[in-house]
């Protein structure tokens, strides 16, 4: 029972960090449907860049924001010189231009930071525990939960209530609407990409404390995130971050129930689990668990 | 042609092209005199969709080009300018279909026709929408697709309107509508006619367009091929039997009726 209620919470913690990879993804995708394979050079650069904040002597939580707010810019550069060009081409160009994206950014990142992993400072000690009773939660899984909720819930309120919400749904409804109504697609482009740049710097951050690192593979971890945008529904923002908690929970369920079961062979079974719910949902619910449905009258 | 001082959009020898092949516009002009409701008619592809989005800037996003040719508005020429910098410099348009925003509510649709209008703005100009419509008032926190089809028109308009035009560009206002909503379509564009907007229209609906407007050019196969006023034309024979559908002879039997017996005069 311990053991179920700290893997739970574990699960959690890296259900938040999917669900924070996840929106950037979604936001993308529904503003100008492309999907951003770059996506994970963002947590690197994130993860990197707070590092770099933290050496330059700014205080924890100031370069939090600020390497959130350079990633986020990086993203919006990325859209307005590669992708802006290419509105209205095929969806494989873009697919393909945001990979090449994804490769420069890597490369660039190795030149600047090197391949060694480096340790995430925080602002606590890293393996600082909450004890409730006989369960121990580490501080650094709280963080990722808080952190992904109050940042989930600040897009949410965002896209709910404020005006650029009301213009970034209107765009991802009809863009050709929304632009002949006088909204700046272009500039509702560049802020989904410059949100997704910096939830994705968030994420890399929580990512790489401990018990992580961070290094260079960090990218792939949003390919690991990818299974929750597919369960989600692909368009649908809520479903999203319901569909990246639930991996999150289940992927390290497998890693604490069914990779001890499978003995050898199950070392690192979890790390495929997600996968394998994201292909039963593509043979049995497609459009995901919230997929879009199109209002019409009848 | 017509001979007022001031005009608030002018298209001059407009030439267009679609994927780099397909020439739709062939050297059409037009002029909207500030205050006046012109209509510009004509047949399926006959390129008036086109003029309206070489006019409004849509062109670009459906592969189209202007290749020559100049459109001034307030008397700059705007066609390289971007569609949503025309909007902010008091160009409004409805589009063909209503394109309302179906999973946003009936008060997101109108906020996105403000972007960039101050909230104070904003708020007094949705509370004049609404006294105009009072069933969008009722509606206001529905979802819009859930509107009947005249409601979603009373909210297009609505929604152009929140930008606070001066030249208001409808495409195809009554397709689809009711008899009687087309009428109170009629009514509402006069409406807001009275309170100084000027008004480009382009209908298939030639008897609607000829009541609203007072001038109307006439567009076949790219090129303005017949103006004037209203009254001029209808006293026109072509343009009785081809758009107004009043046969300049008499007709006892559907089966003598060749479309084709008469070459229209333009056609020369």
């Amino acid at each position: 029972m311990i053991n179920f209620l700290e893997l739970t919470t574990s699960g959690l913690a890296l259900g938040s960090i999917y669900a924070l990879i996840a929106l950037g993804f979604v936001v993308i995708y529904r503003g100008s449907q492309i999907f951003n394979f770059a996506q994970g050079e963002f947590l690197t650069w994130g993860a990197f860049g707070m590092i770099a904040l933290l050496d330059a002597g700014l205080p924890w939580e100031l370069a939090l924001l600020g390497t959130m707010l350079c990633t986020g810019l990086l993203g919006s550069v990325v859209e307005r010189v590669a992708l802006r060009p290419l509105i209205g081409r095929p969806v494989f160009v873009t697919i393909i231009v945001t990979i090449f994206i994804g490769s420069i950014l890597h490369a660039l990142a190795m030149v600047v930071w090197g391949s060694d992993p480096k340790g995430m400072p925080t602002p606590w000690e890293a393996m600082k525990a909450l004890k409730i009773g006989e369960v121990s939660i580490w501080w650094n899984s709280l963080a990722a939960v808080i952190a992904g909720a109050v940042a989930l819930g600040a897009f949410f309120i965002m896209i709910r209530y404020t005006r650029l919400g009301v213009a970034m749904r209107a765009t991802a409804s009809d863009q050709e609407t929304a632009l002949a109504l006088g909204i700046p697609v272009g500039r509702i482009f560049g802020t989904t990409w410059f949100l997704a740049g910096a939830y994705a710097a968030l994420a890399g951050v929580l990512l790489s404390m401990f018990p992580r690192n961070a290094d260079m593979h960090l990218s792939f971890v949003a390919l690991r995130a990818f299974p929750a945008v597919i369960v989600g529904g692909l368009e649908s923002i809520g479903g999203t971050v319901v569909a990246g908690l639930l991996l999150g929970v289940l992927e390290v369920w497998a890693q604490g129930y069914v990779n001890p079961a499978l003995g050898e062979f199950g070392q690192n079974f979890h790390t495929v689990f997600p996968y394998i719910v994201m292909i039963g949902f593509l043979i049995v619910r497609p459009y995901g668990l919230f997929g879009s449905q199109d209002v019409e009258r009848v | 042609m017509q001979n007022q001082n001031k005009l608030i959009l002018e298209v001059q020898n407009l030439e267009t092209v679609y994927h780099g092949v397909m020439r739709v516009l062939r050297g059409m002009s037009l002029k909207v005199p500030e205050g006046g409701v012109v209509a510009l008619l004509g047949p399926n592809g006959a390129g008036k969709t086109t003029a309206l989005r070489s006019i409004t800037g849509l062109l670009d996003i459906h592969e189209g080009k202007i290749t020559k040719g100049k459109i001034n508005f307030f008397g700059e020429d705007i066609s390289k300018v971007s569609a949503h910098i025309r909007v902010w410099r008091g160009m409004g348009q409805v589009m063909e279909g209503r394109r309302i925003f179906p999973e946003l509510t009936v008060s997101e649709n109108l906020q996105s026709g403000a972007f960039g209008v101050g909230r104070k703005t904003m708020l007094d100009r949705m509370e004049a929408a609404y006294e105009r419509f009072p069933r969008l008032k009722e509606r206001k926190d529905q979802e819009a697709g859930y509107l009947s089809g005249g409601e979603q028109q009373m909210l297009a308009l609505s929604r152009t309107l929140m930008s606070n035009p001066k030249l208001l560009v409808l495409d195809e206002p009554s397709l689809g509508l009711a008899p009687n909503i087309v009428s109170q379509v009629k009514e509402l564009i006069r409406e807001i006619h009275k309170e100084g907007v000027s008004i480009l229209l382009v209908e298939q609906n030639a008897a609607m367009a000829m009541e609203l407007a007072d001038y109307v050019y006439i567009l076949e196969t790219g090129k303005i091929v017949r103006d004037g006023t209203p009254e001029e034309l209808r006293e026109d024979e072509d343009i009785q039997e081809f758009y107004l559908g009043i046969g300049g002879e008499k007709r006892t039997s559907y089966r003598e009726v060749k479309h084709y017996r008469r070459r229209k005069r333009w056609l020369s």
